[in-house]
């Protein structure tokens, strides 16, 4: 089976508060100086594709849209981590763009490794939180789509997929190629690479190519039609009072307020 | 191009309360010339004429029908091509979908297959002077951003509990049936199986949560959350590591990837506060938290706090909690 | 020379940070009050790569050099001190010696065992009469036919109760001093060898110390580690190894005092204010964080030099010293701006400063790093 799984590299979605803010000219986080990192369950969308390689051989390749020049260790890592290669897609505005135009690129550049069965990604980025690419890389490639996936195991020539739903889960049959968006689940947990693999990840082939390169498909979703006109970090209000004693103490005028507040 | 189209869905039985939702979106966009309000209802069966009354009842003027044995749980493939299908027909200029589990899918592909411009997880839409604005959380709910429409057609989707369901506005106008043709055999994705791991009271209609998060120690911790939710009339919720962990259902997970539950009253025991779990619950009216730690990050967004033991305060509260209903 | 770390040192960093936050902070608590021995996070540190780093891949290990090793040692110290001693007696006192003086089939023999964490090794010089004067231990070994006989009583064994593999000094000569000890490799199952009696400590609870008494003990001439009374140098070679991995173990537990203390001092409240506002407690943070970076710059700068095959005992000897006076140093702040959260155990403080105080004593105490600095100074043996 080929698997390309799509990593998006973020500012650290836990970094303390007093570092996060929003760059009034390209609306968006400040990125420099901050920590780079896969965003959270694009590592368990690799961690999903190496264990199906764990288990029945596969050829899984890292895919990320990125500034090559500022790219950090999102290749390096999937790399220790058990990809067989990488590709990346030189932009250097890439952490700007949305989902949309992000999309048209990673599908050019999967048409151009070629071969898939199965494109991961993770259910949704640390940052933005859009959840498009996944449904749009499908329509682009015209693969099958299933997003919020807990479990992914081969079944009868395709997938068996349990998605997570609104109020439990659905066990999916889907056709292969397909594009699968990974949700956090007990079972793919994203595993740390062996530190002998760190050194070795250097030797695995990593493509660079530049965006201007990629022959990007046409039609799917018009992303010129949406300006992003702020961004803005709300003001917390909230101050905590802190209700003191023993426990007892604290529960008894807990409890008071709460029926003051007519909630009891 | 113009008017305004709801997916509405009952494709889990009943008229979903999320397509309600959207009709409210659809009500604050439509005195600004974008034009009238239509729906696609999905589904299959008896049940959607009831689905068809209900959104009249709510100010759709025009339904378009779509009955079909596959329109079930969680069929993404066909609820895609019955709504394209409509969609092509009624032309509208702005197409609001559910970003629930079908509509998260369904949402971007009709995008993608109407050439459209795209918006997902709206939090909130208006017109102002003349530009179509979407508000949506960024950056695990630390920021809010806005962004303007420009074109049309536009696909916008909703985040589910963002917007209240709106006041009945009764209106007359027309229900047609939509015949379309889908071969099960050709879709990509089938469902075959829903398993359902309800919350016992609903999660995001309860008026108190009471949520616990990895300070629990364990899945015997939310015993004692429950019985607490119980006498409170509440629900039980989590923070994600509980649910990764396997503790509880996922389902049961509050925060940006999980429930956003916007309460009268949310108790949060053992969690810490990670921006991904505060994104979910920011809604509600009174936040109360119960950690040991005192400098968790919960107390920053929390209105009452204990700084103790929950395995102290919890029970202790659940009995005063009853003396005071003269229990 | 100042050290900065390369991507692939960094991204090693990364790696066993998530290592500690994910196994060993959420029980680094319990390990302390229990003194139970971490097997299980132990298997998994070796599944990860950690018990034998710089051992070369063709015998199990990591093939890494001692910077990695000192870095990776750093975090696991920051998260539980107990845990690090482990871990790094397997690494620089046990792997690096058979890895150095043993012979091909020794190496083979024990070297992936002790990387895969199938085996644990110890390591035995200290002795009730010859703790700081370890030249002058009495334990002998006789040659019989086509085995060594070990008798005597070694104390103070880090992993003396878990260890599978012991390297032993024995006096094989009849030379007093140095040039009369040897070294074996001595395996837990060897008749004649048990273990006596298991210390209760003030910290590094998790990891057993303990006695190993040789009656007796008959090993196969074969487990003589390098040549007979080459055991001596082997021995302080060996410590030199050792002492830059209790630097970094140092470093993680000043690092842990320092990052708690700064959490502690903006979340506080007193007086109206975070206890960050007031200058004292500036005065106290910006101490520990130059303290640990000037140490921290020692331990990186002996581990490169033993990385490059250059002379570092002085070095070794003055990064153990700086790093572990600093973690007393942090550890007693960090406590005192704790007030009274730092001397209860709901709070971790009151662990990092019963586990600091072992830095200063174990492999060669303070005193003894000074005789070796000034030993350099002075030209004087």
């Amino acid at each position: 089976m080929d698997i390309v799984v799509c990593l998006k590299q973020v500012v650290d979605p836990e970094l303390p508060v007093r570092d996060f803010a929003i760059d009034p000219a390209t609306k968006r986080q400040v990125r420099e100086g901050r920590p780079l990192v896969i965003s959270t369950y694009d590592e368990n969308a690799l961690e999903v594709a190496l264990q199906l390689k764990d288990r029945g051989g596969a050829q899984v390749t890292a895919l990320t849209v990125g500034p090559a020049a500022a790219l950090g260790d999102a290749v390096r890592l999937a790399l220790a981590m058990g990809a067989d290669q990488a590709v990346v897609v030189d932009h250097p505005q890439a952490p700007d763009l949305l989902g949309v135009e992000k999309a048209r690129l990673l599908a050019a550049a999967i048409r151009r490794i070629g071969a898939y069965d199965l494109i991961l990604c993770g259910c949704e980025s640390a940052d933005w939180v859009e959840r498009v690419v996944p449904p749009l890389l499908a329509e682009m490639l015209g693969a099958s789509c299933v997003t919020f996936a807990a479990r992914v195991q081969p079944a009868d020539g395709g997938l068996l997929v349990r998605r997570v739903a609104d109020d439990g889960f659905h066990e999916v049959d889907v056709r292969m190629p397909a594009v699968v968006s990974i949700a956090s689940d007990e079972a793919n947990r994203p595993r740390l690479p062996k530190v002998k693999d760190i050194v070795a990840a250097k030797r695995k082939p990593v493509q660079s190519w530049p965006a201007g390169d990629l022959a990007l498909p046409s039609g799917g979703a018009d992303g010129s039609g949406v300006e992003v006109r702020e961004v803005v970090v709300p003001q917390r209000t909230a101050t905590c009072e802190f209700l003191d004693g023993d426990p007892v103490e604290q529960a008894a005028s807990l409890a008071r307020r709460l029926r003051d507040l007519k909630l009891v | 191009m113009a008017g305004i189209c709801v997916v509405a869905s009952a494709l889990d039985g009943a008229l979903s309360r999320s397509s309600l939702e959207l009709v409210a979106a659809a009500r604050a966009l439509e005195g600004s010339g974008e034009g009238g309000i239509a729906a696609a209802l999905l589904g299959s069966g008896p049940h959607l004429a009831e689905a068809a009354d209900t959104l009249q009842r709510h100010g759709v003027a025009a339904i378009y029908r779509c009955d079909h044995p596959l329109l079930t749980s969680g069929q993404t493939d066909a609820a895609l091509i019955a709504t394209e299908q409509i969609v092509r027909r009624v032309q509208p200029g702005i197409v609001l979908v559910s970003a629930d589990t079908v509509g998260r899918e369904l949402g971007p592909r009709l995008a993608a297959r109407m050439g459209a411009a795209l918006v997902t997880e709206a939090v909130d839409v208006a017109v102002e002077g003349g530009a179509l604005l979407v508000r949506r959380q960024v950056y695990g709910g630390r920021a809010m951003a806005t962004l303007a429409v420009a074109k049309r057609p536009a696909v916008l989707t909703v985040k589910p509990r963002a917007l209240d369901v709106p006041e009945p506005r009764p209106s007359t106008g027309t229900v047609e049936e939509v015949p379309v043709a889908i071969d099960g055999a050709a879709l990509g994705t089938r469902v075959r199986e829903v398993r359902r791991e309800q919350a016992e009271v609903g999660l995001e209609d309860a008026q108190i949560v009471v949520g616990g998060g990895r300070g629990l120690g364990g899945p015997e911790g939310f015993k004692v959350l429950q019985q607490l939710a119980e006498v409170l009339g509440g629900a039980v919720g989590s923070s994600r590591p509980p649910a990764d962990a396997g503790w509880v259902p996922i389902s049961w997970q509050i925060g940006q990837t999980g429930k956003t539950i916007r309460p009268a009253l949310y108790i949060a025991v053992g969690i810490s506060g990670a921006t991904q779990h505060v994104a979910g619950v920011s809604g509600a009216r009174t936040i109360v938290a119960i950690n040991r730690d005192p400098d968790a990050p919960i107390f920053s967004v929390a209105h009452l706090g204990i700084v103790g033991d929950y395995r102290e305060v919890v029970p202790a509260l659940i009995a005063k909690v009853k003396e005071l209903q003269g229990r | 020379m100042a050290v900065v770390l390369s991507d692939e040192h960094r991204m090693l960093q990364a790696t066993v940070r998530e290592f500690a936050a994910r196994e060993l902070l959420p029980i680094a608590a319990d390990l302390d009050h229990t003194a139970r021995f971490p097997a299980q996070a132990v298997a998994r540190a070796a599944a990860l790569g950690l018990m034998a780093m710089t051992v070369p891949e063709e015998y199990g290990g990591a093939g890494l050099d001692p910077l990695a090793y000192v870095i990776a040692q750093e975090e696991l110290a920051r998260a539980s001190a107990g845990f690090q001693t482990i871990v790094t007696v397997n690494n620089s006192l046990v792997c690096e010696p058979i890895l150095r003086w043993g012979t091909e089939e020794q190496k083979r023999r024990y070297l992936p065992a002790l990387a895969s964490g199938r085996w644990l090794g110890c390591y035995c010089l200290t002795e009730p009469a010859a703790g700081s004067d370890a030249m002058s231990l009495r334990t002998t070994a006789r040659l019989v036919g086509d085995e060594w006989v070990l008798s005597g009583t070694k104390l103070f064994v880090t992993n003396g109760v878990e260890a599978d593999v012991c390297i032993v000094y024995a006096r094989s000569e009849d030379i007093p001093g140095a040039r009369g000890i040897s070294a074996f490799i001595v395996e837990k199952t060897s008749p004649g060898l048990r273990v006596g009696k298991v210390e209760k400590k003030l910290g590094i609870r998790c990891s057993s110390t303990a006695e190993l008494v040789f009656e007796e003990c008959r090993v196969p001439a074969a487990s003589l580690l390098g040549a007979r009374g080459e055991g001596g140098k082997i021995a302080l070679a060996t410590l030199d190894g050792g002492r830059i991995g209790i630097a970094a173990q140092a470093l993680g537990i000043a690092r842990a005092c320092l990052e708690e203390s700064a959490v502690h001092a903006q979340q506080r409240q007193q007086f109206g204010a975070p206890l960050a506002a007031f200058q004292a407690v500036q005065w106290a943070l910006a101490d520990m964080a130059t303290r640990i970076e000037a140490a921290r710059q020692l331990t990186y700068r002996a581990a490169v030099l033993r990385g490059a095959g250059r002379p570092h005992t002085r070095e070794a000897a003055m990064a153990k010293l700086a790093a572990s006076e600093t973690a007393m140093f942090a550890a007693h702040k960090a406590v005192q701006l704790f007030g009274g959260y730092g001397y209860i155990q709901d709070y971790p403080v009151e662990r990092y400063f019963r586990d600091a105080k072992i830095t200063e004593i174990y492999e060669g105490t303070s005193e003894i790093q000074r005789l070796v600095i000034a030993r350099h100074l002075l030209g004087r043996r």
